[in-house]
């Protein structure tokens, strides 16, 4: 590279660019891309690539921007993958039980209790003060077990009409990404330019500096945790849609692969220190890197173990930058 | 004088359990001066500022602001009214830069909560102009250096029109030339009529910025001065003047070998050239205001905190801990002045508790005896007059003053050589107290040595053979006791800095 070659201080704003987490990712990003191009001719297929950064992380990265917003908060959500699993079915209960429902009224119904969800977290979490740990592995296994009452198997039968949301094009752009962009961009906007996002991040920092300067902490971490919610009930919508049903395993794993990008992407899990691009390269990374065992055939049960594997050198990487 | 004072405090009171924190405190502060506030550790200082600044409610007595009663639930709000205080620990948010912290929750916004920051950073360069600072909004507040992280805070509580404006040490980590720019800064302050209380240690800083004193003792106020009036003699004299209380047992006899040998101790800038002996029998005090660098000393002495120049020994041999394990098996034991936090186990029993130490003694086999953990136990329990239902008793529930002698009844089963305590008696009665002496001077008489870590000048005066005064992480004088007793004035006036001593034996580094 010539930045390398050229005189020191050239390097040294060179090197305080990678220092920041969200261009570090963007590169490291890029590094396994070109691995994956290297180690699978496959890779490379415009449709394997359409699948990989388009279709099959926009679940993934509305989920994870829905956990990045509670981590910025100071907060965790362990229970994203079962309120997935819990909206999905619910989804698929409702078409089949009013099969000519308008696909937005679907939306509006899931998207409405992600929220409640979300206020069901928040409220534990601040009203009942229970750490967002253990708050969030209690509804977690609180919406497990209603998914499972609810429905135990796959319900299927998504009309069309309602697939539009994940197979859909506006123009020729699938209208999926067109979706994820525009969450993405509300979520940015709302953590950059707006009021209740530099809470957000004040909170998280340090909430008693919050607390000091007459932010209500309470209030901030409800409404990140609402917001959440609501994420998560777009993110589910449109799983809906992919899947063309709900059932209770549709979101395993969601919680770990979220919590998992919103590290990678460099958002500390103290909180307030973190930006949601570095969290959306977090998305593709897993991404990619799920795609990448698929064509090498990795067994299945050893992909969740080199995953563990990813999290932990993740983690130890920012502890030690951040001494 | 002045008609209309800005502020006024009427007959505030603040009790905290087991303490008279404030006892009736009245005090005037005028529009546009500089009013220090001294006092010793412990007269009511900061709980009066937290009053005014409403982290705390008083119990009783009146808050005027330009002549209108006034009362804070919080800081937020005694801010918006104009009262603003800047903390020793700054209150600021390091990731976030100059301007987003001066605006933080008041942030100029535009439809829906949409940030105006161009507003923002102008208001934030308009108020650093004012005070003649140049300062880059854009900084991030965790690259500035200390004084600049407080004209941020300054700056912060200006953006709201501060009327009031507390300074809590602020000069506790400044260089010389920082400080020069802040008292800079306070002048400025000054012309733009804000009144400014200025809390400090330092009495030099006091005569140099000051326009009025007002001296704090036990939660009373000793009296009001302006600075003019004032020299640093009588200063001092005002922050003391209190009789030794009779309950201290008497001093010891004779002392033995040294010890504990420290030769040239340092660490950083903050300890430095740290000579003394610690003999066998003996009781020696350390005193000094808070940021002395006296638990510094101590933590280099357990092995909690590695020291970077000197030598330690113990009983004549040299000794280096890397950590409190080492310090342990050298003989040393250790009560912490934060009971809860470093001192017992809560949920734990009394015997648990006293015998933690210990263990080792009490396994067999690898199985702990229980019998014989109890029976030692309760010998302990009778010889300290602990007061708790039994042994079974978590500790938790017991009161400060029996809590901090099942710490004692800990280390008296350990049995170390070389006692290191620090505030042995921290808010515990008065009768708790006198038995915990009682106790302490009991191990010196079995040849036990101890470093006694005190705020409390009375139980430094009561209790120490010799007395070493710390300031500014050195000894600024050592005061031997046996031939008579110091005075705070003595004491005191090390501790503050004061240079020449009053009395002849007491020479800095004298031994």
């Amino acid at each position: 590279m010539q930045a390398e070659s050229a005189i020191p201080a050239r390097r040294r704003i060179f090197l305080h660019v990678l220092a920041d987490p969200a261009v570090l990712v963007w590169v490291i990003l890029a590094i396994l891309v070109g691995c994956c191009a290297v180690a699978s001719p496959l890779f490379l297929e415009p449709e394997n690539l359409k699948n990989v950064f388009l279709v099959q992380s926009t679940g993934l990265g509305l989920a994870t921007l829905a956990q990045a917003i509670v981590v910025l908060s100071g907060g965790i959500d362990l229970s994203v993958g079962a309120v997935l699993s819990l909206l999905t079915s619910l989804a698929a209960g409702l078409y089949r039980s009013h099969p000519g429902l308008h696909p937005l009224g679907v939306v509006v119904y899931l998207v409405a209790l992600g929220a409640a969800t979300g206020a069901v977290n928040g409220f534990v979490v601040v009203r009942m003060r229970v750490t967002p740990f253990m708050a969030t592995l209690a509804t977690m296994s609180l919406f497990q077990g209603a998914v499972l009452f609810y429905a135990p198997r796959t319900i299927g039968g998504i009309p069309r009409s309602y697939r539009f949301i994940s197979d859909g094009t506006v123009a020729g752009v699938p209208f999926s990404i067109l979706l994820f962009a525009v969450v993405l961009a509300a979520c940015y906007t709302l953590l950059r330019e707006n009021r209740l996002g530099r809470h957000i991040y004040a909170v998280g920092a340090d909430p008693y500096v919050a607390g000091l300067s007459g932010i209500s902490v309470r209030r901030t971490r409800f409404l990140a945790y609402l917001i959440a919610g609501v994420l998560v009930g777009i993110a589910a919508s449109f799983m809906t849609a992919r899947m063309g049903g709900g059932g209770p395993k549709v979101g395993v794993g969601y919680e770990l692969d979220s919590i998992t990008a919103v590290v990678i992407g460099g958002v500390s899990l103290a909180g307030g220190a973190g930006s949601l691009l570095g969290t959306y390269a977090g998305v593709l990374i897993i991404g990619v890197f799920y795609n990448l065992m698929n064509l090498l055939s990795v067994n299945a049960y050893l992909q969740i173990v080199l995953k563990g594997l990813v999290l932990v050198l993740a983690v130890s990487f920012y502890a030690k930058r951040r001494v | 004088m002045d008609p209309a004072p800005v502020l006024r405090l009427e007959g505030i009171r603040k009790g905290f359990p087991g303490v008279k924190a404030l006892d009736g405190v009245s005090l005037e502060l005028h529009r546009g001066e500089v009013h220090a506030l001294v006092g010793e550790n412990g007269a009511g200082k900061s709980t009066l500022m937290k009053i005014l600044s409403g982290v705390y409610q008083a119990d009783e007595g009146r808050i005027l602001l330009n002549g209108a009663p006034v009362a804070f639930h919080s800081p937020h709000q005694a801010q918006l009214a104009g009262i603003s205080i800047i903390y020793q620990e700054f209150s600021l948010i390091r990731g976030f830069d100059v301007t987003e912290n001066v605006f933080l929750n008041r942030e100029p916004t535009r439809w829906l909560g949409h940030l105006d920051r161009r507003t923002a950073r102008e208001r934030t360069r308009a108020l650093l102009e004012e005070i003649g600072i140049e300062l880059d909004v854009d900084r991030k507040v965790g690259e500035l250096s200390v004084v600049q992280q407080q004209v941020v805070e300054i700056v912060k509580a200006l953006s709201v029109t501060a009327s009031v404006l507390i300074m809590d040490e602020p000069s506790a980590a400044l260089t010389d030339k920082e400080l020069k720019k802040l008292f800079e800064i306070i002048r400025a302050l000054k012309a733009r009529g804000v009144t400014v209380i200025y809390i400090s240690h330092m009495l030099d800083e006091i005569f140099q910025i000051a326009d009025r004193v007002t001296v704090l003792k036990d939660g009373r106020v000793v009296g009001t001065k302006p600075a003019a009036e004032l020299d640093k003699d009588r200063l001092v004299r005002m922050m003391v003047g209190r009789s030794i209380e009779d309950y201290y047992p008497a001093l010891a006899g004779d002392r033995g070998e040294p010890l504990l040998e420290v030769r040239g101790l340092g660490k950083r800038d903050q300890l430095s050239d740290v000579d003394f002996q610690l003999h066998r029998g003996e009781i020696l005090g350390v005193a000094g205001m808070v940021g002395a660098g006296r638990n510094l000393l101590a933590r280099c002495l357990l092995g909690l905190e590695r020291p970077d120049r000197g030598q330690i020994r113990v009983r004549g041999q040299p000794f280096a801990p890397s950590g409190f394990g080492e310090a342990m098996a050298a003989g040393l034991g250790f009560i912490a002045d934060d009971r809860k936090a470093l001192g017992i186990l809560g949920p734990m029993t009394v015997k648990e508790n006293a015998t933690v130490a210990s263990l080792p003694s009490y396994l067999s086999l690898g199985f702990l005896r229980h019998a014989r953990e109890a029976s030692d136990t309760r010998s302990q329990v009778e010889r300290l007059a602990i007061r708790a239902a039994g042994i079974g008793q978590t500790v938790e529930t017991l009161s400060g003053g029996n809590q901090q002698k099942v710490l004692l009844a800990r280390w008296l089963l350990r049995e170390p050589e070389v006692f290191v305590i620090s505030e042995p008696t921290r808010g515990i009665d008065v009768g708790a107290k006198a038995e915990i002496y009682r106790i302490m001077r009991e191990a010196t008489r079995a040849g036990k040595a101890i470093l006694m870590i005190s705020s409390e000048l009375t139980e430094v005066i009561g209790m120490s053979d010799r007395i070493l005064v710390m300031h500014a992480g050195r000894i600024q004088g050592t005061l031997d006791q046996r031939e008579r007793r110091a005075t705070e004035e003595e004491i005191l006036s090390l501790a503050v800095g004061h240079v020449y001593s009053i009395r002849a034996g007491g020479a800095p580094h004298a031994g």
